[in-house]
Order: structure tokens, then sequence, then C-alpha cells
């Protein structure tokens, strides 16, 4: 596992907004264009009402403009609700009606009129309709409204409802069957078809009653509109129940999840990404290929040249799509039973809208969102069926042995295709939670035969066997040829959707939630187990070490995220599948970052003290010197380090003494490796040194690197090979080495370091020493917290608002004279200003005092690094003191508090009040959501009062 | 004794193996090999593992191998303690044409010696030895990598197959030395195999049958029902019985 992913995270949770969206199935891409143009959102109280020909009832619920969609949901949020393209509505009407009353009366492409009796206060509606007009400007500019007339007719639902006068119908009925030895449907059908039109639908079309179902499709989507402008009422969702006619389906499967909406605002897309990416190959293009042939190898179209170049398409556009995700092993059977139904374009959206909306996180390349949802299946099977799960504990069984194929291929991959699709209907109709209400009802169903299971293998081939028998009758025995003639598949369902109607999406919702950071931990520690593990060398640490290394690096990367992993170029010569994988690794940046967690000088450690509180506030120092480190350990020269990198590196600065340490200084130095420093390499090192000891208390370090330079300089010139012995030692000295020449080789280093004691003692431990591996406080995750509070604090606690926090509580410090700034050393082997001897130097006098302009240089260098007590203004003696004893510290937070003026306590309890403010807002929702429930129970909200109303809306006319 | 007779039942261990290895170096093939002496496409495509059972006669004892054959993609990694959990053997299959797939089992033997039973019982094996046999070449047979063991089936591309003239022997990337020094050293039983051939894959399933402490796993398993469990304590204990005496205090302790 040579890939480290940040990116679990970076999980958000979604706001209530984009929960509506969520539910409403309009993919958030086509959203941000309208938001783009500054369009808003709007949600509305509203009455809904359909003309008289449907026979509907009417619905309260709720209208919401989110552009470019206009969106309807009934009270209880399944009865009734709609998605509408703006670009669908022809015309919209204020209805003349009685006073009071506000309605718009909206024209719909296909020739419906709904009728929306907007029932919040007057200026709202008025707000609300003013929003609408904008919205649909906007779409009219876009030229969306022409574009539908041209997206329709790809649709099947068109040719099927205008061509169904009675005489088409019979005809229909009788042509289905043979439809598939027809040989090729003529390619120039407007519409887009499956691979099943030509290669057979699996199941028999008698036995499935297609002709029928197709019957009473036409007449729904006749009345309630197709394709764009479907509206979904109750009927909708009956006739999805009892499973979709083969050649509607795939239609209907972008329609109900919303993927129609993509292929619509994203024409010629598909082609377009095949066509750009036309010969690439990649990781997932060399997965996809090996697993062409195994998916859904039975069926006659993945025997063929045909389909399997259709999957290969689609599978490869994802994966150029979504890089990150790519491909992953049951996409395959996805795909290829999408494919049946639908065509490329069609089957690619929805694969899109599957692996980003209806399945997230199911196929990265972590899969956290499969194990995700097996965790919280497992927590649902423990609530609902509480007998079933102790009695898999007991015999140590694993649910997911058996559950996880379920959710990753939607069953197609456990029953038969007939009933898989089947679930598939239900799945893109009511979301997600269909598969988990499935898997308990499977589970519920086989109860006693599972109460009898021994292992692992014995679950899975009872569920085999089960799968296996879902045509046959439920009740095989029963005296009543009607109970006889329920098959154990259409028990399943009654049992999923009547006894599993307490699964709802709120409930996965707040599951996942529960079990997120659970999950995200699992994984994270387990790629930090597989990456330690599998580490070419641990080098001289211990796996614990190598494991701190690996968090600061993981840290580092949450900071500042390092560029995607890229695949490093095949080396023509071993071509044969032996590429390299990708790897992650690191830039300078995030190196950095890095190394501030494991370096004290790499950081700059600022204790402040403001009365309040004590904290530490580290940034990540910037320096020549680190930079130099990065290229130093990048031993491959590739610009970057890998972890790998980071443990050969630190292993070779940790672990060394006193003359190794000196030799790896010299030779982090020493750029062109030829054994010399040169002149500017000299001073490089030196402002290094001075780099290192920057915020070292007392003038100690100082004088010891100016000496050293001193010395350098002295001894460099001093052992110079002196073939030019012109002029005497006085003359202008030694003009012939280059600041760029070989000038002081690592004997001569080693001597002028040893000289003093400061700097021997640095080499000696400090500098092995200042590397210091140690855990890493770990980021909280996000949201980790469960329930209402838990997000209130997660709200609060966000980055900006500590720093704010911070900031403030400094004010307050400074204006009761209480801040104090102190830096931290890196070293902090001094605490005292006093300062050691220099050791004699090791030349003679009279050598000493040979002039050399170079050194004037390096005193400049010098005294261009700010002293290091002068660097802060902080107060040394509060730095030892703080070093000594922290509760000293605590006393005078405690002095602060005591002498605060009034001011701040009024402040601080307004910062209280903001908090009650925002728990009361949440109250209020759930209050909201009591009175939800409240008329959920009381039927459709309406009175009979209301309801002649809206028929008579029905029948209004027009204000002018 | 005969499988099916009803003294069979009594006498059969289960054992449980499960597969790893990289993607596409032919774990399915192989077991499609050993439970229906077979090659073909793989009607059954790996979603997290496939489960087949397949029994083995040894002496005079009769195994009934469980076997999980993992998906090898990456990023169904982290799902595979899933399956090795409780296993009493494990087959670590590499391709002997792709060098970085022993890299692989590698570091999937080594998950498995830290994380698995510590007493699990590990091979190793080499598969696509057909490509590097002279022998295989001759058959005519597609010979391309690619197309080999995992996609090689009725409907395998035209025009795939291998050039006439290779040297068979250049393909091979895993010299047999190299990795059987290494199962020595890491303490594996060592295999070549040729799914498509047959060769060595029943081999490794008798080998796996000899190695393991039965009858610790049919004394457990009757007391707890939990073989994963038995193996554990079972072989801590003495590790390398003989054969012979493995099945003699295993007769002894079913006529008991």
């Amino acid at each position: 596992m040579s890939t480290i992913s940040t990116q679990l995270r970076t999980f958000k949770e979604p706001t209530k907004e984009q929960l509506t969206q969520l539910f409403f199935s309009i993919p958030p891409s086509i959203t941000a264009r309208s938001e783009k143009d500054g369009l808003e959102r709007m949600e509305i109280n509203a009455v809904l009402s359909l003309s008289a020909e449907a026979e509907e009832d009417s619905y309260a619920g709720k209208l919401y403009l989110i552009p470019p969609f206009l969106s309807f949901a009934s009270l209880d949020r399944k009865s009734c609700r709609f998605t509408l393209p703006l670009c669908t509505i022809r015309r919209v009407e204020r209805l003349n009606a009685r006073a009071g009353i506000y309605a718009l009366s909206l024209s719909l492409w296909h020739g419906m009129k709904i009728v929306v009796q907007l029932t919040s206060l007057r200026p709202t509606a008025d707000l609300f309709c003013s929003m609408l007009r904008d919205a649909l400007k906007a779409e009219l500019q876009h030229g969306q409204m022409k574009a539908v007339r041209n997206f329709v007719k790809t649709c099947y639902s068109e040719t099927l409802v205008l061509s169904t006068s009675p005489a088409a119908e019979e005809e229909l009925e009788e042509k289905t069957p043979q439809e598939g030895q027809e040989g090729s449907p003529s390619n120039d059908t407007p519409y887009h078809v499956g691979l099943g039109l030509k290669f057979k639908f699996p199941g028999d079309p008698k036995k499935l009653r297609e002709a029928s179902k197709v019957k009473l499709w036409t007449t729904y989507l006749k009345t309630h509109g197709r394709n764009l402008t479907l509206l979904r009422y109750p009927q909708c969702t009956r006739l999805v129940q009892v499973g979709l006619p083969n050649r509607l389906r795939g239609e209907m499967w972008e329609v109900l999840s919303g993927s129609l909406f993509l292929r619509f605002s994203n024409p010629g897309l598909y082609e377009q990404i095949l066509e750009d990416n036309k010969g690439r190959t990649s990781t997932s293009t060399e997965d996809i290929e090996k697993d062409l042939h195994r998916s859904l190898p039975e069926y006659s179209a993945y025997q063929s040249e045909e389909g399997i170049s259709a999957l290969r398409r689609v599978l490869q556009a994802y994966s150029f799509q979504n890089p990150e995700l790519g491909y992953c092993q049951a996409m395959n059977i996805l795909a290829a039973a999408l494919l049946i139904y639908m065509s490329e374009e069609q089957a690619f959206w929805l694969l899109e809208v599957i692996c980003d909306r209806l399945l997230p996180g199911y196929y990265s390349t972590s899969m956290h969102g499969t194990l995700l949802d097996q965790r919280v299946f497992e927590s649902l099977v423990q609530k609902c069926l509480p007998i079933i799960h102790d009695y898999f504990q007991e015999v140590d069984v694993q649910l997911s042995v058996a559950s996880l194929p379920w959710f990753l291929s939607l069953f197609i991959n456990s029953m038969p295709m007939v009933f898989a699709c089947r679930i598939i209907d239900c799945f893109f109709c009511m979301g997600p939670k269909v598969l988990f209400q499935v898997g308990l009802a499977i589970l519920k169903i086989n109860g006693e035969e599972l109460l009898k299971i021994q292992d692992d293998g014995g679950f899975i081939q009872l569920m085999r066997s089960y799968f296996a028998s879902l045509g046959n009758s439920a009740h095989p025995k029963s005296p009543d040829p009607r109970a006889r003639a329920i098959t154990r598949f259409q028990e399943l369902l009654l049992v999923s959707f009547r006894e599993f109607a307490i699964i709802t999406d709120d409930t996965i919702h707040n599951e996942r939630r529960k079990f997120r950071s659970e999950i995200v931990f699992s994984i994270e520690s387990f790629s930090k187990r597989a990456a330690v593990r599998n580490l070419k060398s641990l080098e001289r640490f211990t796996k614990e070490q190598a494991g701190f290394i690996y968090d600061a690096l993981y840290r580092a990367m949450c900071v500042v995220p390092p560029p995607a992993p890229v695949m490093t170029p095949v080396p023509s010569l071993i071509s044969d599948g032996n590429e390299e994988k990708p790897e992650t690794r690191i830039g300078l940046r995030t190196f950095r970052v890095f190394l501030s967690e494991v370096a004290t000088w790499a950081r700059d450690e600022k204790v402040i003290i403001n009365g309040f509180q004590q904290r530490v506030d580290r940034e990540v120092a910037e320096h020549e010197f680190i930079d130099r480190l990065f290229y130093f350990w990048d031993v491959s020269c590739k610009g970057a380090l890998s972890f790998q990198d980071l443990v050969s590196g630190l292993d070779g600065v940790m672990f060394n003494d006193l003359m190794e340490n000196i030799e790896w200084f010299f030779n982090l130095h020493d750029k062109n490796k030829d054994g010399y420093l040169t002149k500017d390499e000299v001073l490089t090192l030196s402002e290094s040194l001075l780099f290192i000891f920057r915020f070292e208390i007392g003038d100690a370090y100082l004088g010891a690197v100016s000496r050293f330079m001193t010395n350098a300089f002295e001894y460099g010139d001093a052992l110079l090979p002196q073939p030019e012995e012109k002029g005497e030692e006085d003359d202008a000295p030694l003009p012939d080495i280059g600041h760029n020449q070989p000038y002081l080789n690592l004997a001569t280093f080693r001597m002028v370091v040893l000289a003093d004691e400061i700097l021997e003692s640095f080499f000696e431990t400090d500098l092995s020493a200042c590397f210091k591996l140690e855990p890493v406080p770990m980021m909280d995750l996000p949201s980790s917290n469960n329930g209402f509070l838990g997000d209130l604090i997660s709200n609060i606690a966000t980055d900006d608002n500590k720093k704010l926090f911070n900031r403030f509580t400094d004010r307050i410090g400074q204006t009761i004279g209480k801040h104090q700034v102190i830096h931290r050393p890196a070293i902090g082997r001094y605490t005292k200003l006093d300062e050691p001897k220099a050791r004699e130097s090791l030349l003679t006098p009279s050598m000493r005092q040979s002039p050399s302009t170079s050194p004037t240089s390096a005193t400049d260098a010098a005294v261009r690094v700010p002293s290091p007590s002068s660097v802060s203004t902080s107060n040394l003696s509060a730095a030892e003191a703080s070093k000594i004893s922290p509760l000293s510290m605590v006393k005078n937070a405690n002095d602060a508090l005591m002498e605060r003026p009034q001011f701040a306590i009024d402040d601080a309890l307004d910062d209280d009040g903001d908090t009650d403010d925002e728990f009361g807002l949440g109250e209020d929702d759930g209050v909201m959501d009591e009175v939800d429930a409240f008329l959920e129970a009381h039927d459709s909200g309406l009175t009979e009062e209301q309801r002649e109303l809206a028929k008579d809306l029905l029948n209004a006319k027009p204000v002018k | 004794m005969a499988e099916s007779g009803s003294g069979a039942a009594d006498k059969s261990v289960q054992v449980k193996l499960v597969l790893l290895g990289e993607a596409a170096v032919g774990k399915s093939s192989i077991v499609l090999r050993f439970v229906s002496n077979e090659f073909q496409a793989n009607k059954e495509p790996t979603i997290g593992a496939a489960f087949l059972t397949q029994k083995c006669r040894l002496e005079d004892r009769v195994l009934r191998y469980e076997i999980w054959d993992t998906a090898g993609q990456e990023r169904f990694h982290s799902l595979a303690p899933m399956y090795y959990r409780n296993a009493q053997a494990a087959v670590v299959v590499y391709d002997v044409t792709k060098a970085s797939s022993l890299e692989k089992a590698k570091s999937w033997v080594k998950e498995l010696q830290r994380q698995a039973n510590p007493n699990i019982v590990i091979a190793l094996a080499g598969n696509k030895l057909d490509l590097v046999q002279p022998s295989s070449s001759s058959s005519g047979a597609t010979s391309m990598p690619e197309s080999e063991d995992e996609a090689d089936d009725a409907t395998a591309t035209p025009g795939e197959a291998a050039a006439p003239g290779e040297q068979p022997e250049s393909l091979r990337q895993v010299p047999r030395d190299e990795a059987e020094a290494y199962a020595k050293e890491a303490g594996l039983l060592f295999f070549e195999t040729s799914a498509k051939t047959g060769e060595g894959v029943v081999e490794i399933f008798t080998e796996i049958a000899k190695k393991i402490p039965i009858e610790h796993i049919l004394a457990s398993s009757r007391g707890t029902g939990r073989p994963g469990a038995a193996g554990r304590s079972g072989a801590a204990q003495e590790g390398g019985v003989s054969l012979e005496e493995n099945g003699a205090k295993g007769k002894d302790a079913c006529n008991c």
C-alpha cells in the first residue's frame, strides 16, 4: 500500500440545503452554474393540484426553487413529488381566484397543467414569484428551453406515448416477445436503447407481464408527464414496485435517479471524454480489461464484442471522468447490468450518480462507504433482529461476508437478474435505504435457518440457496391458490417495505454519522500498519517509531495536501506489467510541515500568555536549510519524498554520534559532493546553524557561530595550497579562490567544529536530539461527535473560531498588560543568559591576525540574522518561569482573571449568548419536525374546504 | 472410505482456506481447477470473495476445504482480514511472468504471519507456469499474459495469440530458485502451478492437508464448533507432527 490518503478527513456533513437537493436528485454540478448567476433558492408552503384529466388528489407540501429546478414534495415526503427543470415550464400564470388566494398555474412541456397554491404570507409568495421569474429568464437566456425539444426525442417514453393508439398497443403486445429475434432494431431509433433490445432482456416477458405493465405506464406517462417532466404521484411508486417494463426500464432509472438531468445538461460530454482520452491507459484501464469478460458472462451480449466494447467504453469513460476513484471491481457488474437496459451514455451518467450520490464512497480507493454501510447494516440488524445478531456473535459469523456483495453490486451478483432488477427499480425510486430494507428482510425471512448455521461458509450457502429459490412459491402448501401464487421474491419485497418501513433516509443518515469516525479510524490505522509493514527498510527505527513518522507525515498531508499520486513512467525495458504502483510523495510545502512535526528547530513556537490562557502557537518555519534537507533526502531525484525517503532520511541523522553528525552536516552542505565546501557553502552552513539556533536563549550560540566562521576562514585560508606565493600574507588575501571553488574539506571542518565547546555538544547530542518522534496528537475527525450537541460543538470549535478567540484574548491580555510572547528554543540547553567561554583557538595568535576579507562578509551574515535575544519582545525571565513551574502560569492567569475589567466579562457572556441562540434555533427545528410528523399522521393535511378550493383553482381563469 | 459414505461425514474435517494475491495472477482459476477441474471463463466474478467448497481425500480422512477466493484489486485489501480470520490455510499466489506480483505476495505473507491465525499454513504458488514452459506453446493456445488465466475464455479477443517464435522462458520474470529460497526462508510451502494445464494445483491442496494439524481441528470442532479457534490452540503445542501420527491419533479420537 504505497498511497496515503487524507481524503477521509475532508468529509463534511451535508447541510440541510444539500440534503434537500439530494432528496430531489438534483446534481450539484448543475445548480452550481445557477449559483454563479446569483440565483438564489427559496422554499415555500404550497398545495399542488394536477389538471382534472389525471384525477389526482391535491397535496399540501413544500415548493422549492432550486435554480434551475423547481421541486415539490408533499408533507410526508413520499406520496407526491416532482423535480422539474425550469426549462420545461412553458408558461406561468397567476390565477384569478377568490380573494386571499395566491395561486400559480404552470404549463409544462408535455402539456400538463399544474396548479400550485402558495399558502405562505403574501409578501413571501410575491418574493417567490419574482425569484421564479428571474430564474426562468436566466434559463431562457441560456437557451435551455430550445434544448428540451431535441432532448426528449432521445427518450423512449416519447415514442411510446405518441405511438399508442389502441391499435398500436395491441401490436406492441404481440411484438414484444419476439423483439429479440428481429436482429438489430434499426440503429436509427431516435431514442436510446440498451443491449437488451438486441440480445433479449432477462426473464420471460409473458411471465413478467410486460405488455400490461407497458399499458399502465403509457397511461400514467400521458397524464403525469414523462422523462424531464415526470410528476411522481403514489401510482408511480406503486408501478415501480411491481417492476418496470424492460423497454422503459433504462429511461425510468435515469429519471428516478436524476441522472437524466446530467445527460440533459452535458450533451455530447460522454463522447468527448472518450475522444479526448483515446488510447490512454492507466491502472484503471488495465483493471477494467481484466474484468470485462467476467461481468455477467452468462448474458449473451457479453459473449460478443459488441457488448464487451460497450462495457469497456462506459467503464473507461467513467475512470477518466473521475480518476481519483478510477475503477473498482463490482462497477463492472453494475455497468453490465445497466447496459442491458440503457445506452452507453445513459449508463455513464447513471454510474456517475450511483458512485457519487447513491452509494457514496462505495467504490473509492479506501472503500470507506462500503465499510461504513456494512457497519450501519450490522447496527440495524442488531436493532431490528437482535436474536439473529446475538446468534451471529455467538458463533462468530460475520454478516459482511454475505452482505457486502449485496450492497456493492446491488444484489445483481447474488440474485437472478430479474429479481435484482426489481430491487434496483425500487432503489432508484426510493433511495439507498431500500438496500438496507431488503437486506433486513432477507435475514428476517430466513431467521429460523440462520439460527442453525455454524460458520461463515454455512451462512453463504444458506443465502445462496435462498436466492436460488426466489422464484418459488412462498407458501407452497397453502390451500389458497392465491397465497400459493405469491413468490418468495414478492414476499421479500412485502417484508422489506412493510416491516422495515421504519428504516428511513434519516435512519441511514444518522447511523452513518454515528459510525463514520469509527470507520475512518479503522481504515487509517489499517493503512498505517500496512504502510509501516511495507517499508522496504525500517532502517534503525522500531515499528512504533516508524508509526510516529507516519503520523507526522499524515498530519502534514492533512495540512498541506500533496498532489495526487502519479504513476511513474514505465521503463520500456521491463514494460511487461512491471510498472511501479502509484506512490504518495510529498512536495516541499508538505515536507516543511512534516519536518516541523519532528524537528524542534523546524517550527516557530511561541508561548503566549495573555492572562486568560497560556497557549503555544506553532508555525511552520521556512528556511533555505529545510529546503536543502528536502533535496538531500530526495535520493531518487523525483522532487518529492516518499514515506520511505523520510524514514531513511531521518535514519541518517537520528542515530549519529559526534563524528557522524559532523560529517552529515558537512555533506548536507556540500552540494556537488566533491568533499569540499566552497566559501559560499561555508557561509550557507553558518546561516543554517544560525537558523537552528535562532531562538536559543543567550548569546552563546551566536558567539559560537561567529567563532566558527572566523576559525573556518582562518583555517581554510591557512591550509590552502599555496603555489601562488607571490605576495606576502598581508597582501590582498587569496584572490584566486573564488566563492565557488573547493575550499574546506571535512577534516578541516571537523577540526573547526571541535574547537568550539558549544558546537561540539551540538553535534554530539543536540542535533540528533532535535528530532523527536512522539505520538502526534491526531486532529479531531470532522463531526466525530454524535447528535445535535456534537454538531453544535463542532460548529463552534472550528479552527477559525479558535483563532478568533485567541486573538480576542490576546487583545484583552494586551490591554491588561499580561500579554507575553516567548519563543520556545529548539535546543534549550541554556536557560540563562550566561555565556560559556570559548575554547582557545587552535591557531596561533599570529595566524589569527592574518587579515582576511572573507570573515568580514561572514560577520555581515551574522549581523543580518537578528540576535536571538532580540527577536521577540518577550520577557525572558518569564520564559524561565514558565519552564520551571507551570503552576505560576495558572496563578498568573488567575490573577488576571481577578483584575479583569468588566467589559471583558460582558463580552465573554455575549459569546455564550451566541451559543444559546444557535441552540435555540436547532430546537425550533426539532419542534418543526414534530409538527411535520403530526401533520403526516393526520392525512395529507388538507381540509375538505381546501380541497374544494384546489378543485376550483383548476378551473380558474388566468388573470389577463 | 467413500466420500459419499455415511462414515465420511463423521470424519470429514472442515478446513478454511483463503486465497490471496495480486489481481489477475489466477487465484480464481486455481480454485476452479481444483474444485471442478475446469479451466474457463470465470462464472463467478469475485466481489469481496467468492466462496467454494471441495472435498479432498487424504489417507483415510476426508478434508472439506472451504475456500475463500478473495478479490485481488488493491482497494479490496482492507476487506481481506474479514476473510482470512480463522483461516487454517492460505494460498498466496503470484504470477511467474510478473515480478511485481511476487512482491505483493511477500507483503501478503508478512501480513498473514502478523495478523492471521498464528498457526496458519501458508503456501506460495507461482502460477501461469504454462506460459514459461516450452510444451505449452506447442499446444497453440493463446499465451499472452494478459489474456491468460483471468480473462481467457471463449471470447478471448482474436489476434492476441502469442507470437509463435517467442521463447517461452523469456516471459519468466520470477526465477524458480529465487521464489523457492524465499519460501523456504519464510517457512512456506512452495509450488509452481498452471491453472490452465492443471499442473501442480492439486498438489497445493494435498500438501496443505498433510501439514494441517487435523486432529486438533477435529477434536475442538466437536467441542466448540469453531474450527478457527481450534486451529489456534491446537498446533501451538506440537508443531511439525508427521502425517502418520496425525492419522493415527485422529483415528483414535474418532473411535472413542
